[in-house]
């Protein structure tokens, strides 16, 4: 097990008798952790996200357990000489992968958020939106230890923005941490494990605000496992509600989301388990049943 | 490493930004050098004008990548290493045009010294060029990666500082581009092929310096 990401009284500040952006800032990002920073404009939260991910040192302060690490800044340039597949695959070998593995899981990311279509495009010439979709991707495709997004979601489509949140999922699933700023409150509303606040240069913890009933879309699940069988511990996790209908038999509320990964896990369990129904609720929550 | 000097080449050899430095090089060669020269003269003058290329060099590959993009690879690689790994590349980029321009020199001018008669071994005098060529694609990448990111940030002082730098490391006394180019110059008028094996390690410790001074600081005074 990796040990936690850990900011120890850090601060930053631009040149040498800068005023500090950040002060006294104490932050620990465990493994499988969703993290939430919150914060007005110019508040520092891109500073604290650049410390995190490693872009920039601390001016004071200690940072521990860094992490495999990727980056997604708020604004991507379209101005590389490269096609995008040609991007991505570099980014994927200096992420470590072996090359040939880098080019498939370029292709493989151009398609799950939905640009495949471009992957020979030449950067320049791709729409914000598609540059931002490239960004995504040279992200998620190291499957890295910790992620940060910076308003990653700005300028994707509805569908590229679902399966970020999908792809959040599935990295906190698989044991990663992902730190994120967003300007909408109902991004990822419900799951975050923790959120803070940047306010007058320094790190707040907010009160959490995992509410049993997240407002976010939810999905319902039904599944039948051995007459007397127990969830598995990584379905208790991530659910937000489980009810026991019959023997063995459960309905699970379950954050869209989360739902594919809720799925690969139950259908992935030794013995499998068998889903009976899959439904979507965009519905207010806690009306359920 | 190997994955960040090949995005970091690739980069710099799609971006065509390497092209006014080396025409600019090839430029000055075609006016200052004829056929039928001394060699070492010209070795002396080809390894000279290195310099200012790979200053120019280091400072167009420094410069070459948007800031977000940066952010990107420092973050999956650390930002000093992603740093250091792009000025590896332009080392090599001056240091693979100055090895081209030393044998088409080489081959262009005269086995003689600077009497034209006093015979100089040819292939001696190729390596003797190789290596002040060398010392100066080292000196001139430290030039240019002192004189820009992360050390100044404003392009009109870091020109201006690099222009200046790259003509003091060419002139002053005790530098070690001087020195390499000087024996060459000295080699001639005295019919021997100099070995500069000296102001080559000096370069190389000049060169290390400013790579670790750099990539220190890229992550330090960003963006």
């Amino acid at each position: 097990m990796r040990p936690d990401l850990c900011l120890r009284d850090a601060g930053r500040r631009y040149g040498l008798r800068g005023p500090w952006v950040l002060r006294g800032v104490d932050l620990t990002v465990a493994p499988g952790r969703l993290v939430r920073i919150e914060g007005a404009n110019g508040s520092g939260k891109s500073t604290l996200l650049r410390l995190l991910a490693g872009i920039d040192a601390l001016s004071e302060g200690r940072v521990t357990g860094r992490p495999r690490t990727a980056y997604v800044p708020e604004r991507f340039p379209p101005a590389l000489p490269f096609t995008a597949a040609g991007y991505l695959t570099h980014l994927g070998t200096v992420h470590g992968l072996p090359r040939a593995t880098a080019a498939r899981a370029a292709g493989e990311w151009l398609e799950r958020l939905g640009a495949a279509a471009y992957a020979e495009t030449p950067m320049a010439r791709l729409s914000k939106g598609s540059s931002q979709k490239v960004a995504v991707a040279q992200a998620l495709l190291g499957e890295p230890e910790l992620l940060v997004l910076d308003e990653a979601w700005t300028g994707l489509d509805t569908a590229a923005r679902a399966e970020l949140e999908r792809a959040v999922a599935e990295r906190t699933a698989a044991g990663g941490s992902v730190v994120f700023v967003d300007h909408d409150p109902r991004r990822l509303a419900g799951l975050p494990d923790a959120t803070y606040a940047v306010r007058d240069a320094g790190v707040v913890r907010q009160e959490p605000s995992r509410a049993p009933d997240a407002s976010g879309p939810h999905v319902l699940v039904e599944v039948q496992g051995p007459p007397d069988g127990r969830l598995p511990e990584d379905v208790r996790r991530t659910v937000t509600s489980a009810e026991e209908t019959g023997p063995g038999r459960y309905r699970l509320r379950v954050p869209a989301p989360h739902s594919d990964v809720l799925l690969r896990t139950l259908l992935t369990a030794r013995p499998p388990w068998h889903v009976v129904s899959v439904t979507p609720r965009t519905a207010a929550p806690g009306r359920h049943g | 490493m190997t994955a960040l000097m090949r995005y970091h080449a690739a980069l710099l050899l799609r971006s065509q930004r390497w092209l006014p430095p080396f025409l600019l090089y090839a430029a000055f060669l075609a006016i200052s050098i004829q056929a039928g020269q001394p060699v070492l003269d010209s070795l002396g003058y080809t390894a000279a004008a290195l310099l200012p290329v790979a200053a120019w060099l280091a400072r167009v590959c420094v410069t070459g990548e948007p800031d977000a993009a940066r952010g990107c690879v420092a973050a999956a690689a650390g930002p000093g290493r992603a740093h250091v790994a792009c000025l590896l590349v332009a080392l090599a980029g001056a240091t693979a045009l100055g090895t081209l321009a030393i044998l088409v020199v080489t081959l262009l001018s005269d086995p003689v010294a600077s009497d034209h008669s006093t015979r100089v071994p040819l292939a001696a005098a190729c390596g003797a060029g190789l290596l002040a060529a060398l010392a100066c694609a080292l000196l001139g990448t430290a030039v240019g990666a002192l004189t820009s990111r992360p050390l100044l940030r404003s392009p009109g002082r870091a020109v201006l500082a690099l222009l200046l730098a790259a003509l003091l490391s060419l002139v002053a006394t005790g530098s070690p581009a001087q020195a390499a180019v000087q024996g060459l110059v000295t080699g001639s008028q005295r019919g021997t092929v100099p070995l500069p094996l000296l102001p080559l390690a000096a370069a190389a410790l000049v060169m290390a310096a400013a790579l670790a001074l750099a990539g220190a600081l890229a992550s330090r005074r960003s963006p």
